[in-house]
């Protein structure tokens, strides 16, 4: 013991890496995430998947610190958060990146699965990175709705009585299901509000960081990128191009080589290491996505209207943002059969085809340009769901 | 001077009958907007073309561009000279007292408008006598033809305001905020926005069918008086490479024009079709915010003596997609493309939808008249009232369908063409009338949007401020009368 203390710092501490090291394989491990080759082109546009992990380990950040003063009352949750409010030193600020958290996040996720549909990412091998992303993106909406009945205000409240009568409108078991959620049929309540909470906090996570497992496992094994951006065709004849990237990928599927292995170094054609290269653009950018829930947080917070009164009737309900889309679909098809037509049909055909998306679309085709069959619909739904927020951001103002 | 002065009669009204003044606007307005809205949609398409022409060394692109540029700056001429005598003659001559009011309340908006056609003047003129020389700087130029889009675009978003602000002035709230963010602002000028593109694609389309069809006469004269020289090495050279009877050249110019149109409809009917697409969503919400703030107008338009023009409007939404799947349809077939079948599929669907949408909700004038005359029930009970044709949740279904349907179609031929299975220069003759067509019915589509919106405030201009008599005055400055006014 007199010999190990009479070493120099420096020596005790190799010594005692070496020992972990040993044991947990842990200098393997940091090599095989840091000195992975990766395409030199696009890098900043592959920025979007590491900064929606780093955001949603924001989100489970500041949720814990929320966890710590909530109650999921029906009489006390409004309360509690108005003490975190007003008299918490930073419990506004935890609040309010907790809320932008999520805003940033759902547009993130947005453009992350937009940039991986035009560069069709999704293609063999990795439709499974894309089924896992798009659940994931289901689960994070999951989340922030959930998220937004807890603070036991007018607006939770009456968003808890709306989200909650949803599945009212799918034929057969929309009952039951309405029934399992709220805990009876016709009004909610504390059991609502206790189940909505379990939902948010254990349920959606827990599935969340399954899938997010899944997806990060399947991104190593297939590679960080898969877009017909890095893969250029030496030739301009369009038939001998498609040949010619055909065997380049299928002989060089990732994992890419960190060393040059034979030609197999030319897919993609121009690599960079991960680490110091990408990872730099992967932290520039999650840390402007920091800096603006951290203002945004700070300037403008949570709202936390009055607290939850069924009695009400003059409050008039209005939806978050991202569920803007929806709201104005409900809007525009005020009928029974219309509902079910338009919010569960046409977006629950849609919300399929969009996980199914890598099963719709085989064609060997990734420049955008030349797969307009799945290109159109997708812009054209894009291009819908864009103007029906602005259409219904519009109407909720002037109500 | 001043003793002359003193001395003229009071100002006496135009003598021109309320009838007289309102045919004057119908008409002067509705030609105004015409071209108006084809130059706000063509500014962008030309600065869509020149990108693409300079990312992908596009001739084809930048002789569109200046092709349509050149329209423009013809049409803006007379477009110009039409908005000089509308503002003049007929808004401050016939309409002075309406007018006055309307500049006072939005006079901010007006001057940015004006302000921004002095930018629309200068950008276009110079592009247009500059196109050629500056070609050598094309960044510089599509750096121009950005500014004019943009320009104007705010253009018609400051027109938008007062045209909105007309139509549900939100209890005549007369404040900035209010005018910029009144109810049907966003929706409008969204609206106005797809639609104008639309229009220019549609317009492009048209003259495009009509220069095809210029051109493939031309490239046949040219065949029959230059025919192929005789098909020996000697004699093709002769002709392909030393061009001695200049038939080569005669040929080629032929064929380019005929292969060039061809392209061209077909990118503005894609252009005219795929943002149509998205109008029966945009129009919808649009005619949900003048249900929820300007319930008279609405009614008149879904219940009233409109409503039958609302209806011819719906229809001809139906013959947009269907003349447009018809186009796309034959255009795959003159190319022998695959995907022909799906655009048959597709017109089975459009037709009865659009059939189900001109279908009309009652056999009378309007809803009024039927329950005036105790018919209001269904047919079948001996009534007026057809069901069949009510907008929730028929039309409402219909129009879904033909939304859907236009999407597969705009799809499959895009497809087709992506798979290098359309060859420029076949299309037939028939498929160029459906272009020419396409662009009569969007037109017609914009006159009975402008009549429907314009009509609908009636009998007021400022809806429930202003009656088309000016019996009620808004005070566009707190306590102020507008001058010449009658009391309210």
């Amino acid at each position: 013991v007199l010999r190990l203390f009479s070493r120099p710092m420096s020596r005790r501490m190799r010594g005692a890496y070496r020992w972990f090291d040993e044991r947990t394989g842990s200098t393997e491990l940091i090599h095989k995430g840091l000195y992975e080759a990766v395409p030199e082109k696009g890098g900043w546009a592959y920025t979007l998947g590491s900064a929606t992990l780093v955001l949603i380990l924001l989100q489970l950040f500041t949720g814990i610190f929320l966890l710590l003063v909530y109650t999921p009352s029906f009489a006390d949750g409004w309360s509690t958060l108005r003490f975190l409010q007003d008299s918490d030193r930073f419990g506004s600020w935890v609040r309010g990146m907790h809320l932008w958290g999520a805003y940033v996040l759902i547009l993130v996720i947005g453009l992350h699965m937009l940039r991986t549909f035009l560069s069709a990412s999704y293609k063999r091998p990795r439709e499974l990175n894309w089924v896992t992303g798009a659940i994931l993106f289901f689960l994070v909406l999951g989340l922030a709705i959930t998220g937004a009945m807890l603070p036991m205000d007018q607006a939770a409240y009456w968003t808890l009585v709306v989200v909650t009568n949803i599945p009212h409108y799918i034929p057969v078991i929309g009952d039951g299901l309405r029934q399992l959620w709220r805990g009876n049929s016709d009004f909610v309540g504390q059991v609502s509000l206790t189940r909505t909470f379990a939902i948010h906090i254990w349920v959606l996570p827990f599935l969340m960081f399954s899938f997010i497992g899944a997806h990060l496992y399947l991104l190593r094994r297939h590679g960080e990128f898969g877009s017909w951006v890095n893969y250029p065709a030496e030739s301009a004849d369009p038939e001998r191009a498609e040949h010619e990237l055909g065997e380049r990928i299928r002989k060089a599927e990732p994992p890419y080589p960190a060393r040059r292995i034979e030609r197999q170094w030319s897919v993609p054609r121009h690599t960079v290491e991960f680490f110091p290269t990408q990872l730099f653009k992967d932290t520039v950018i999650s840390l402007l996505f920091i800096t603006i829930i951290f203002v945004f947080g700070f300037l403008v917070g949570a709202p936390l209207s009055d607290q939850a009164n069924p009695a009400t009737l003059t409050y008039v309900p209005t939806p978050e943002w991202f569920f803007l889309p929806l709201d104005q679909v409900l809007v525009l098809t005020p009928q029974t059969y219309l509902i079910f037509a338009g919010v569960v049909v046409l977006i629950g055909v849609g919300a399929t085809c969009m996980i199914l998306l890598p099963f719709l679309d085989r064609s060997r085709e990734r420049s955008p340009l030349r797969r307009p069959e799945v290109l159109l619909p997708g812009l054209f739904l894009t291009g819908l769901l864009i103007l029906l927020t602005v259409l219904g951001a519009n109407r909720l103002y002037n109500l | 001077m001043g003793a002359h002065l003193a001395a003229t009669p009071p100002l006496q009204p135009v003598p021109t009958s309320l009838l007289g003044g309102q045919l004057a606007v119908a008409f002067v307005a509705l030609l105004h907007v015409l071209i108006a809205t084809f130059l706000t949609g063509g500014s962008f398409l030309i600065a869509v073309s020149e990108g693409i022409s300079i990312a992908r060394n596009d001739e084809r692109h930048e002789r569109l561009a200046g092709g349509i540029l050149k329209a423009m700056a013809y049409l803006f001429s007379f477009g110009a000279a039409l908005a000089i005598f509308w503002v003049l003659f007929v808004l401050l001559g016939m309409w002075g007292t309406f007018f006055i009011a309307l500049t006072r309340i939005t006079f901010w908006p007006f001057v940015f408008e004006a302000s921004l056609f002095l930018t629309e003047i200068v950008l276009l003129y110079t592009l247009y006598a500059n196109w050629e020389r500056l070609r050598a700087y094309r960044r510089v130029r599509f750096g121009m033809v950005i500014l004019l889009a943009v320009a104007l675009w705010w253009q018609q978003f400051f027109i938008d305001v007062v045209a909105s602000f007309m139509l549900t002035p939100n209890g005549g709230d007369t404040s900035q905020l209010n005018q910029y963010l009144n109810p049907t602002d966003l929706p409008l000028t969204i609206h106005r926005t797809a639609g104008n593109i639309a229009w220019a694609g549609a317009i492009v389309a048209a003259v495009a069918g009509v220069r095809y069809l210029r051109a493939r006469r031309r490239e046949m004269r040219v065949r029959v008086e230059n025919p192929p020289a005789e098909r020996s090495v000697g004699a093709m050279s002769a002709t392909w490479f030393t061009d001695a009877d200049g038939s080569r050249a005669a040929h080629a110019a032929a064929t380019g024009n005929v292969a060039f149109f061809d392209w061209v409809g077909t990118w503005g009917a894609v252009w005219a079709i795929s943002l149509t697409m998205f109008q029966p969503w945009i129009g919808y919400s649009y005619a949900k915010e003048i249900q929820l703030h300007a319930y008279p107008a609405w009614y008149r338009m879904m219940f009233g003596d409109l409503s039958n023009v609302f209806l011819l409007q719906i229809t001809l939404l139906g013959g947009i997609f269907i003349l447009g799947n018809v186009f796309f349809w034959r255009r795959m077939r003159a190319s022998k493309a695959r995907g022909r079948r799906t655009q048959v599929a597709v017109l089975v669907l459009l037709v009865p939808a659009t059939l189900l949408a001109a279908v009309p909700a009652r056999f009378g004038w309007t809803y009024p008249d039927v329950v005036a005359a105790h018919q209001d029930r269904p047919w079948w009970d001996g009534g007026l009232l057809n069901p069949i044709g009510t907008m929730i949740p028929n039309k409402v279904v219909a129009l879904l369908v033909m939304m859907i349907c236009a999407l597969v179609s705009l799809t499959s031929f895009l497809r087709a063409h992506s798979a290098g299975e359309v060859r420029w220069g076949d299309a037939t003759r028939r498929s160029q009338w459906l272009l020419v067509s396409l662009g009569v019915t969007v037109m017609l589509m914009m006159l009975t949007m402008g009549i429907i919106r314009e009509h609908s405030r009636q009998p007021y201009l400022i809806e429930g401020e202003l009656t088309i008599q000016g019996q009620h005055i808004l005070n566009p400055t707190p306590g102020g009368t507008v001058p010449g006014s009658p009391s309210p």
